[in-house]
């Protein structure tokens, strides 16, 4: 079974061991060899990890994150003239099919009568009168025949 | 890293002064930088975080609160950057042969010319991005934060929202897993 004071060694070699229990884990070392190496284990990733040479950000990098910032903020206004140009367009449309509506249900009140029937607007008698034996005579002689019964 | 002049920065940003942003990011750029490359384990991919880092931090410095300090805040947003990063190559990672997520390109140190120099650092970086690598996220998180950040536990709590407790266990777990392969690293020199 391994020694449960191995958990202490870690927050050690950290200086986060407040002074009672680093005091008890230092005379525990003296006596467990076990913690002893862990101890000597830990202590080189430590120093190794440590003394790793840090990664600077490469050269010119903050002028392309300032380019980009101040690119990201033209694109948000032009995405904001954009989405407005689209509104615009999207309430004019809106608008038209409103007006087409108001105005199609004023003309079919007008052009409809009580009975429902759509009376003949543009009716034939507009045109010249047709002569009587022509196909446009008889057709309209037709149609006044059955309009009367 | 200096609270009072960060929040001087911040409150002359949140009052309409946007150019001193490139002051904070001109102080935490390499912080940040190493990182997300350490989590990342390459110099693109690190490159791209580090830039969504500060375009994010740009766009939120506003609501930043002053209860917490502005690099705490900037390694939260950088680690969350990168998990979301890790999460994002799925798609990509199909049309990769497995090995390449190790291969790892390490950056040229600017001020060490000495070749032997130069080779003992790579050699040593690799090692470490390689033990790196085979950590879970929130173990390499907290080791990074630890080990080469140099944050305090508290530190550490306050950037991952988690309990004293858990970055105690997580650094310890962390430990036991690096040991194996930086020891083979060490045999091997």
């Amino acid at each position: 079974m391994r020694c449960l004071k191995r958990k202490l060694i870690s927050p050690y070699i950290d200086g986060e061991l407040n002074e009672d229990k680093r005091s008890l884990l230092e005379a525990h070392l003296n006596g467990c060899r076990e913690c002893a190496r862990e101890l000597e284990e830990l202590q080189k990733i430590h120093m190794l990890l440590a003394g790793a040479e840090p990664f600077e950000a490469p050269h010119g990098f903050s002028t392309r994150v300032l380019a980009n910032i101040r690119s990201k903020g033209k694109r948000r206004s032009a995405d904001f003239v954009h989405i407005f140009k689209i509104l615009t367009e999207g309430f004019a449309v809106l608008l038209l099919i409103v007006a087409g509506v108001i105005l199609g249900s004023f003309l079919s009140r007008n052009l409809v009568s009580e009975k429902g029937s759509i009376v003949a607007s543009f009716s034939l008698e507009v045109f010249a009168p047709a002569p009587q034996d022509s196909v446009g005579g008889v057709y309209l002689a037709m149609t006044e025949a059955e309009h009367e019964k | 890293m200096n609270k009072a002049s960060d929040l001087s920065l911040i409150n002359k940003f949140k009052n309409g002064d946007t150019s001193v942003f490139e002051e904070i990011l001109l102080t935490y750029q390499d912080k940040i930088y190493n990182l997300c490359h350490r989590m990342l384990g390459s110099s693109h991919d690190a490159e791209d975080a580090t830039q969504d880092v500060f375009l994010k931090a740009y766009q939120n410095l506003n609501k930043f609160k002053p209860d917490s300090s502005l690099y705490t805040w900037l390694f939260r947003i950088a680690v969350n950057t990168c998990i979301d990063y890790k999460r994002k190559p799925f798609l990509e990672s199909l049309f990769k042969t497995s090995k390449e997520g190790d291969v790892f390109v390490v950056d040229r140190p600017a001020d060490s010319p000495n070749p032997d120099r130069l080779y003992e650092s790579k050699q040593i970086n690799d090692a470490i991005q390689l033990a790196l690598s085979r950590l879970s996220a929130k173990l390499r998180v907290v080791i990074v934060l630890k080990e080469i950040e140099g944050l305090s536990y508290d530190e550490i709590a306050e950037v991952l929202d988690v309990s004293m407790g858990t970055v105690k266990s997580r650094i310890f777990r962390a430990r036991e897993e690096m040991k194996e392969p930086l020891e083979k690293f060490r045999e091997q020199k």
